[in-house]
Parts: structure tokens; sequence; C-alpha cells
């Protein structure tokens, strides 16, 4: 089957369901509230449309809805989104099916930057709330730098090398938060529940700021199937066939970086998307990047948006780190698919 | 098309090439041979613009290698290692179509004509039915036959050969062999190989190239390079010559 009909069939149908999966995940919760109400209240706040919709709700249904429940369920469906994509571009830049958005460090950094905030309890004045994704992010970019240019030789970055320099760079990050976490005593159930991963503290303005950055990161990072098609054929073959072999890498590290940092400074280390999903998908489709991105894309939004409604509802009124969920989840799943599978498919 | 000016290339404190020059004339079909270590490969390392030399110009279509962007040169350029394409999980048809990619922009999708032009080559190299395999059920052989492919539709004007057919059996070196040589025939292409098998060096190349310790021996035809006596000062085993018997080309045997 060719790919333009596999797309044709596939996203409408992945698009469908993350609506129905988030539409449901609106539903539960210490309030249930209807689907029905869930879709009149979200239409309601469309221009044009909203003068046919007779309110038929309560107003802290409402609120608990566009309010509440919505940020934070369209925020998992942004981080699932973006920790697939980049795991996908990992595992396609590293040429290793062991690959995930933390494989380089860019979570270490951004819990370590986040443990600071929690344990100092510092704020940067002009970024008030923000101060804890802004600082997370950074340390989390500024790892990847570090780990990028350790691995730097010459004019190449060779990928074992920059899996080593990730690995060194993750131990020493280790230790360091490991003594924040020591020193800090009482914000340290905080600390754990945030590396774990959670999207507890949500609004719209955590959308608003993570939004943008990742669907920018996504488009440019879609149209680069074609080269990581090419770098599977191996590098050589890649650079003979007119891909900057260096500056593509890059690029596509850069990207898949920024997305990573972008979703865990705002939700924590989530881990187990973008290892689980992109596999998943590849097991599905094959290995044809083209196919692997804009999949990866969809199926790591309904995954964590299920996961989190789990780690709400599952042992209510307590809430699970969606960490553990992810990975409840995940690895059974994998396992399953795995023994499944007869060819290779990396 | 090629003009190789007194190159020399060093790696940490090996002298890899010293002081090589050499021309390749458009449409010309060269061999480069010689004993392991020779510097061929690093030569087409230089070439194909993947390393820069320590000194000297390697100048591919007048400019040199080093200058040209990878995709610009990569237009111009194809080519074909030993390994080939790795046995990675993607359609011949893909395969060959990524040789398209050099004449395509980065936001730009292939079109029409680069599907015709692949249809073409998979007919041209008898890949037609093959298309929908994937690279990792094929033989080394036929990958490397998909690999001509993938160079053909890249629709190149120079085509560089490391070693093509060394895995392969005596059917696919020369169904590799032949392919090329019909290639070149029919669009004036311009071809360096480096081949280890001197009877099919002798056999597919107008001139021949000899190497050994980064420099080069001798350059001539096959009468002239396929000799005794300059064999054995390079290869140290003598081999006797004798004529193919319908082509009349020297021949070894050891």
């Amino acid at each position: 089957m060719n790919n333009r009909l596999i797309l044709s069939i596939a996203i409408p149908a992945l698009l469908t369901t993350l609506l129905v999966v988030m539409s449901l995940a609106i539903t539960v919760g210490a309030a249930n509230i209807n689907w029905q109400d869930v879709w009149l209240i979200v239409f309601a706040e469309l221009p044009y449309i909203h003068q046919w919709i007779e309110p038929s709700w309560s107003d802290s249904t409402e609120t608990i809805v566009l309010d509440i429940r919505m940020p934070r369920v369209i925020l998992a469906a942004i981080v699932g989104a973006a920790l697939a994509l980049a795991g996908a571009i990992y595992q396609g830049v590293l040429r290793n099916p062991l690959a995930d958005p933390f494989i380089l460090g860019v979570s270490s950094g951004a819990s370590f930057g986040a443990a600071l905030v929690f344990a100092f309890g510092f704020q940067v004045v002009w970024l008030g709330k923000f101060t804890l994704p802004v600082v997370a992010f950074m340390f989390g970019f500024g790892t990847l730098m570090v780990v990028y240019f350790l691995a730097r030789i010459g004019q190449k970055v060779r990928m074992e090398t920059i899996i080593l320099a990730g690995v060194v760079v993750q131990a020493f990050i280790g230790a360091c938060l490991s003594l924040v976490m020591a020193l800090a005593n009482e914000q340290l159930q905080t600390i754990v529940f945030w590396m774990m991963g959670s999207l507890t503290l949500t609004d719209w303005s955590y959308n608003q700021i993570v939004l943008p950055i990742i669907l920018i990161c996504s488009i440019i990072a879609l149209f680069y199937a074609r080269e990581l098609n090419m770098l599977g054929l191996g590098e050589e073959v890649a650079h003979h066939s007119g891909v900057s072999v260096e500056k593509t890498r890059f690029y596509l590290l850069i990207l898949a970086s920024i997305m990573t940092g972008a979703a865990v400074s705002v939700s924590g280390a989530i881990g187990f998307v973008g290892l689980v999903v992109p596999h998943i998908i590849r097991l599905i489709v094959g290995a044809d990047y083209r196919l692997i991105l804009p999949l990866s894309i969809f199926g790591g939004a309904i995954f964590l948006v299920g996961a989190d409604t789990l780690a709400r509802v599952l042992m209510a009124p307590r809430e699970l780190p969606l960490g553990i969920i992810t990975a409840f989840l995940g690895a059974p799943f994998f396992a399953y698919l795995l023994r499944r599978t007869k060819r290779e498919y990396f | 098309m090629i003009t190789i000016e007194n190159v020399s290339k060093q790696v940490e404190n090996k002298w890899l090439l010293n002081d090589v020059s050499f021309k390749v004339d458009e449409g010309a079909c060269i061999g480069l041979i010689g004993p392991n270590g020779a510097g061929k490969s690093t030569l087409m390392k230089l070439l194909s613009g993947l390393e820069e030399p320590t000194s000297g110009t390697v100048k591919v279509l007048g400019k040199e290698a080093g200058k040209w962007s990878v995709k610009k040169l990569a237009q111009k350029v194809s080519v074909l290692t030993q390994d080939g394409l790795s046995p990675y999980p993607m359609t011949v048809y893909d395969a060959v179509l990524m040789g398209r990619y050099p004449h395509l922009s980065f936001f730009q999708r292939e079109g029409t004509e680069d599907y015709k032009r692949v249809e073409n080559v998979l007919s041209m190299t008898g890949l037609d039915s093959f298309r929908n395999q994937m690279l990792d059920t094929l033989s080394g052989g036929e990958r490397q036959r998909v690999a001509i492919a993938k160079a053909m539709v890249q629709e190149p004007e120079v085509l560089l050969l490391d070693e093509p057919t060394s895995y392969l059996d005596i059917g696919y070196q020369v169904n590799v062999l032949n392919l090329v040589k019909e290639w070149q025939n029919r669009d004036q292409l311009t071809v360096l190989m480096v081949l280890h098998d001197l009877n099919l060096a002798a056999q597919y190349c107008d001139q021949l190239v000899l190497m050994n310790n980064g420099e080069v021996i001798k350059q001539g035809t096959s009468e002239e390079i396929i000799e005794a006596d300059t064999l054995q000062t390079v290869y140290q085993t003598k081999p006797e010559i004798i004529r193919h018997p319908k082509s009349n080309i020297p021949q070894i045997l050891l």
C-alpha cells in the first residue's frame, strides 16, 4: 500500500480516536459530566456556532470542563505528541532502538533545574509562575549542548560517542540532582512527584506557551522524514545522496530536544511514551519515517491522554504519577507486539 | 572531468596519499587498482567530498570537491561503495526514488517526472518485479543492483565505484559491471572505479591507474599495466599473464 493511502486512512482514524478519547477524558473525574454536554460546551465557545446552542448545563459544569479538565487534557495531548515525535527522531538520528527523548540528558537537566526551583523556592520576578518551566527548559537544553559538544571530535559527531557522552553527563547531573534532593527535606516529595511526571499544575497559560513551540518544531521535523530514511540506509549512502549528514543530525537533535524540553518543563519527565509509541507505530507500519513521524504524533497524544485519565481516576481522589501509568501500560503492550512480530523492523 | 593534482593526505602520522596526480577525461572509464592500503579508497573519499586532502587539489567538474555543497555534488556525482545500501526495511522502489533527492529542494516532494524516471530505471535494471520487496530480504548482489538503480536515478555526470563487486559471486560481478558499462555508453558517463579483481579491471576499463603505498606507480592501458614484472613490484607475487581467447585482453593467472 502506498504511503499517501495509508496516511489518508490512518490520520482521520487517529484524529477521530484522539477526539473521542479526549472527550471521554473530560467526562470522568470527581464530578461526572456526560459527553454530550462536553461537546456542547466546547461548541458554545466557538464563533458563529454558539448562537444555535442553548445552554442546558450549570456554570460549575462549564468551569470544570473549560477551565479545569480541558486545559489538562489538551496539554496531555500536546506533551504526548511531542515526546513520541521526539522519540521517533532520536531513534532515527542515533540509529538506536533504545533511544528515547531522555537519552541525551534533556530530562535529567530539566529535572535538576526544576529541583533547584523547588528546593530553594526562588522565582524570577518577570517570569512569575513560568519560572519552573523556563528554568527546567534552559537546564534541559543546556545539558544537550554540553553532551553534543563533548561528543564532537573535529567537525564530526559519532553517534556512539554522543550516546556515551549522554550517559556520562546524565550520571553527573543525576548526582547533582540527588544532592539537591538530599538537601531539600521539605520539598522532597514535590520533587519526586514532578520527576515521575504529572500534569496536575495546569491551566490554559501552559498550553499557550508550549503549543506554539511544539507545533512549529513538529512541522519542521515532518519535512525531515526523507532525510531520516536516508540516514537509515547508512551514513555514507546519505552523504552520497546529497544529505549533509552532520548538519541534518544537528538540526534534528535540536528540534527533538526543544520539543522534549518544552514538554518536560510543564509535565516533568514522563517516561516510556517517547520510547514505546514510535516502536509501536514502527511495528505496525514499517520503517518509513514519512509514516512514523506523523503517526507518532497522534499515537503519543492518544496514549498520554488515556494514561493521564487513568492516573486521575484509578485511585481517586488520589492522583498517581503519570510516569507509573505510562510504564504500566506501555511495557506489556510493547512486549506483546515484540513477541508477535517475526521480522526485523528496526 | 576529474583532476587530481599533487594530492597528499595525512591521517595522524601516516601518509595515506603522497603527491598523487592524474586526470579522468569526460566519458572515460578508469580503473584504480593496487594492493590493500594503496590509498584507493582514500582517494574516493576525497572525490566524494567525505574528506579533504591535506595538500593539493581534487577537482570535480572544475571545482574542488570539498567546495561543492553536499547536495550540488550529489547532482553531479554518484557513488557506489562495496557495502552498498544497508539491509534496511525499505522497499526497492523507495530506495531508488531517493536518488532524486539531490534534485529536490527541502520542501519539494517528488513529482510525476521523478516517478517516471524511477519507472524507467527499474525496467532498465530488471528490478521491476522487485519493486515492493524490502531491502533486508534481498541478497547482497540484488541490493547492489538497487544501489546502481538509485545512482542512475540520480542522473550524475560522474560515477565513482569503490569495489562494487567485492562481495558478489561471478554472476553478479559481471551483471553489475555490465549495467555500469551500458549506462556509461548510453549517457557518456565518466567512470572511475576501484577494483580488486585485475581481470575485471582489464576487461571493463579503458585505462588503469596502478597505486601502491599512497602513490601512483603507473598509468596506462591494460596492455601496459597488466604485465608480470610491474605487478610483481606492487603485489609481491609474480602472476602468469595470458590472453583472453575472445577479446585478446591480458588476464592474470596465479
